[in-house]
């Protein structure tokens, strides 16, 4: 294992991070590219420093820039914000932010009224398997319904992962674009006060519900048996005031809580007795017509931060930077992957800036994995903007010899 | 935006024929209106719409009816007619493109009065959002009754061509439309492929199918598509229009004409306030959160021990907008008041005009503090110090004052300057601007949203303590001062 966090520890070991493992040409690299047309000293950057200081509007205007700032200031945490119509640091009141990547934030602090095995800061390989299934519904979504194709997943360091779609659209997507695409995804809705969370209707289900239905069905079973989602009786009653129709709980009720704990088994038994009520109650169907895949997805689909999407301006961690509370670095993973993830495999600066830590080792070979990672995004991201902008060009040249029609987003 | 006002109304036709400009009841209002109108159709036009759009924010939040709903269309009609507004309910119960002389003439009316309104709504951001939703209402609720045949020549019209794809990629995903559409006969409909940012209506609520960033939609949802086009259209004029305010505004009718507008409708009258303010304050706030026509009429009191008539109660009236109450306020000008006269004397002669306005005496009501519109554009004697300083006062006066005050000898020339090529308002907001060494660029019309807008600046430098009791009195302006019943002849 890891040896003791300490955070005094960081501010001594950050400079020597910063300089030899932070992979920093790559990284100016894909900021360059994510803020173009507009230069990359337009983007903002902030740290915040060890005594907790928070610094805005910092920008960098080359590499050489980055490293110098890095030792200078010693971020113990450093956010990402938008890229702004000028310089961030001379921004005035008219400034504002043009463009910024179409970032998603899950966290599994939301995911606390349905986990079992932790709460609130911690996690484990158990729990994770919500951030997998988030994960690799997201990116499923993203790539076939909104075709977009240079997408990051970054490990937030702790207990949650990120994702930066660099796509030009994406980038440039103002409020209300991020705002669809996220109520697109978003399916659990209500607060505390409401026990249902989730609402199919009765007509067909959407083609993207039905595809992440397909996804959290390969992790269910493992996950109700992990999680006891129905185990016990205070969380059988949790799921029993999920039931719209009356009739339909109090069968429930009375068969589960007679059998033993084992949520499997309980599962079972339930969509036995949902079947048979299903057929039986043509009244009732409508209401109950999607029940078990509004459970499922209750359980088990991603719950994402909205306002994060939403708004154009949020700061986010950058990758590769290192959490202040764990010491673990902000890995970039493929989203393929995501499942094969440990998440105490995930290197810490204390392991990888002490030769002695047993972790040393592997946690080494991690760093470099997950280094290129992020080099293959960044690559296949400058490639699809060189070929963006050699297509904007002919279109370019072509509407100056033809007529100079109002080129709007249709086809006028 | 060109409008040309004279006070006869001189016709100018308008180029090309009228079938050429207005050859359909629905239109994008790409092209501003060059014709020379008189005031009063100009003023008639633009209440006209306002009753309009008025009704349309009945209909849906008042009335509690759904968008397109049959109930929906048959109120809004119902009330245009009741209204007198047949030339909208003309437009908005077929939206065709039939060649009476009657059509050409709503057409024509539709057309101007958009454009006007877009003038008095283009001020603030607020006022942009709710022209904006009910603009976009009412574009959606005229292409839904339109019938097929005035729907391709609304397309041809405005050179929106979209090809259907193909009955072999329809093939390919008839089975994912049929997921994820909620209409019956998709087999028969033919299907169009355009970017999902065209349709963020339709992927916000799932409503389409999407695939590599296109959205696959029927005709029946190109309403989506053009809705968001002429949002989008309608939010980049506005802005434009916004920037172009001051070269409008050298003509003053026009100034109060567009200002009273929104006033008339939706503006706040400050006549009711949930804050205290105590008068020990006042010094404090004349100073940073009061407009200038207000810090002068204080400095004045503080200093001459007394106001004519006309500042007590430009003065009064916007004191009991910030929040000073009734008792407050008498003891406020009672205390400046007996300096130089007897107790008895103020009780006589005063103390009446300052419950008056609370609507304590005479006819009750309780009055609103006055607009900048009514500040402006009521005439000040001799004598009399309040009116709006940068109109009613000299500009070397103005320019002393300022600079007297201390402010940055550039700024108070740009305020002078603003205030002598007649912007007084704009000159207000530079004052504000420069007071509050920020750069804010308000839009001011109310000496309450001065007030409270420099107060949300500040934050923290008052106490604002919520009103414990409210007493609800039937709220009017005064229009006529002469018709009021004063003690002191004006
Ligand atoms: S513009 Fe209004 S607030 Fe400003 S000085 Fe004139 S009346 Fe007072
Ligand atoms: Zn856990």
């Amino acid at each position: 294992m890891v040896g003791q966090h300490d955070e005094n520890l960081l501010s001594d070991m950050l400079p020597i991070y910063y300089t030899r493992l932070f992979p920093q040409n790559i990284f100016c690299r894909w900021l360059t590219c994510g803020s173009y047309p507009h230069p990359v000293s337009n983007r903002e950057l902030s740290f915040t420093l060890a005594d907790d200081v928070y610094i805005r509007y910092l920008s960098i205007n080359n590499q050489k820039d980055f490293q110098t700032l890095l030792q200078k200031k010693i971020p113990h945490k450093l956010d990402i914000g938008g890229v702004y119509n000028t310089k961030p640091s001379i921004a005035r009141h008219d400034s504002v932010v043009l463009a910024r990547e179409l970032v998603f934030d899950i966290d599994l602090t939301d995911y606390d009224e349905i986990r079992t095995c932790c709460q609130e800061a911690k996690v484990c390989e158990k729990c994770w398997k919500f951030m997998v299934i988030a994960c690799e519904i997201i990116d499923k979504a993203l790539r076939d319904d909104f075709g977009f194709q240079n997408i990051l997943w970054v490990f937030s360091g702790r207990r949650g992962i990120h994702c930066w779609v660099s796509d030009y659209e994406a980038r440039t997507l103002d409020s209300p674009g991020r705002g669809a695409i996220a109520d697109y995804m978003c399916l659990i809705m209500g607060g505390d006060n409401q026990n249902k969370k989730v609402n199919l209707g009765s007509d067909n289900i959407h083609t993207s519900i039905r595809r992440a239905l397909n996804i959290i069905d390969q992790y269910f079973e493992q996950l109700l048996e992990e999680q006891g989602f129905i185990s016990t009786a205070d969380r059988l009653q949790t799921f029993l005031k999920i039931m719209p129709d009356e009739n339909l709980k109090s069968q429930t009720e009375k068969v589960l809580a007679k059998m033993s704990e084992a949520s499997l088994d309980r599962w079972k038994a339930f969509l036995n007795i949902y079947n048979n009520y299903y057929r039986e109650n043509s009244n009732s169907s409508r209401k109950i017509k999607y029940l078990i895949e509004e459970i499922k997805i209750q359980y088990c689909y991603p719950r994402l931060d909205v306002n994060v999407t939403k708004g154009f301006n949020h700061l986010l961690k950058s990758p590769f930077s290192i959490h202040p509370k764990t010491g673990k670095v902000c890995v970039v993973f493929k989203p393929g992957n995501a499942k094969n993830m440990k998440l105490d495999e995930v290197p810490t600066i204390y392991s990888l800036l002490d030769d002695s830590s047993p972790d040393n080792a592997q946690h080494q070979v991690n760093m470099r994995v997950a280094v290129k990672n992020f080099q293959e995004v960044v690559f296949s991201l400058e490639k699809t903007e060189a070929m963006r902008r050699r297509n904007d060009a002919r279109v370019a040249n072509r509407s100056i010899a033809t007529s100079p029609v109002d080129r709007g987003k249709a086809k006028i | 935006m060109d409008f040309k006002l004279k006070r006869k109304s001189i016709k100018t036709p308008i180029s090309g024929s009228l079938k050429e400009t207005y050859p359909h009841d629905l239109q994008f209002y790409k092209v501003p209106p060059t014709c020379d109108i008189n005031l009063q159709e100009f003023e008639t036009l633009a209440l006209e719409r306002v009753t309009l759009l008025r009704t349309l924010a009945t209909a849906t939040t008042l009335k509690g009816l759904r968008l397109n709903s049959e109930e929906y269309t048959e109120y809004v009609l119902g009330e245009l007619r009741t209204q007198g507004l047949k030339y909208y309910a003309r437009l908005c119960e077929k939206s065709g493109c039939a060649e009476t002389a009657a059509d050409f003439e709503a057409r024509r009316k539709d057309h101007i009065a958009h454009f006007i309104l877009r003038l008095a709504y283009c001020r603030t951001e607020e006022l942009r959002r709710w022209f904006v939703a009910r603009e976009m209402e009412l574009f959606k609720m005229r292409f839904a009754v339109m019938r097929g045949e005035a729907v391709d020549v609304f397309f041809k019209l405005n050179n929106l061509c979209y090809t259907n794809i193909t009955d072999n990629e329809k093939n390919e995903i008839i089975h994912y439309l049929r997921e994820c559409l909620p209409y019956q006969n998709i087999d028969n409909m033919k299907f169009y492929k355009v970017k999902f940012y065209e349709v963020l209506d339709l992927v916000k609520t799932r409503k389409v199918y999407l695939s590599g960033g296109y959205a696959y939609i029927p005709h029946r949802d190109f309403i989506s598509v053009l809705s968001a086009l002429y949002r989008t259209h309608l939010r980049q004029s506005l802005a434009i229009a916004s920037q172009h305010l001051g070269e409008i505004e050298q003509d003053e009718r026009l100034v109060s004409l567009l200002k009273g507008l929104h006033q008339s409708y939706s503006g706040n009258d400050y006549s009711e306030t949930k804050s205290v303010v105590p008068i020990e304050s006042l010094d404090s706030l004349s100073l940073k959160s009061f407009p200038l026509c207000m810090r002068q009429l204080h400095e004045q009191l503080r200093m001459a021990h007394h106001l004519k008539h006309g500042g007590r109660l430009q003065y009064g009236l916007f004191l009991k907008g910030i929040g000073v109450t009734l008792e407050d306020s008498l003891r406020f000008w009672r205390d400046e008041f007996t300096k130089i006269m007897e107790l008895d004397k103020f009780e006589k002669q005063y103390a009446y005009n300052v419950r008056y306005n609370y609507g304590k005496e005479g006819s009750k009501r309780n009055y609103s503090p006055f607009t900048c519109l009514k500040i402006i554009n009521t005439p000040v004697g001799p004598g009399d110090c309040h009116g709006c300083p940068y109109r009613h006062c000299d500009t070397s006066n103005l320019k002393n004052k300022l600079l007297g005050y201390g402010y940055d000898p550039q700024a108070v020339h740009e305020v002078v300057d603003l205030a002598k090529k007649g912007h007084y308002q704009i000159a207000c907001s530079k004052y504000f601007d420069t007071v509050h060494n920020e750069d804010v660029g308000l839009g001011i019309n109310h000496p309450n949203q001065y007030f409270e807008e420099s107060q949300k600046i500040i934050k923290g430098g008052i106490k604002v303590e919520p009103k414990k009791e409210k007493v609800t009195i039937k709220k009017e302006e005064i229009d006529d001062l002469e018709g009021m019943d004063f003690d002191e002849p004006l």
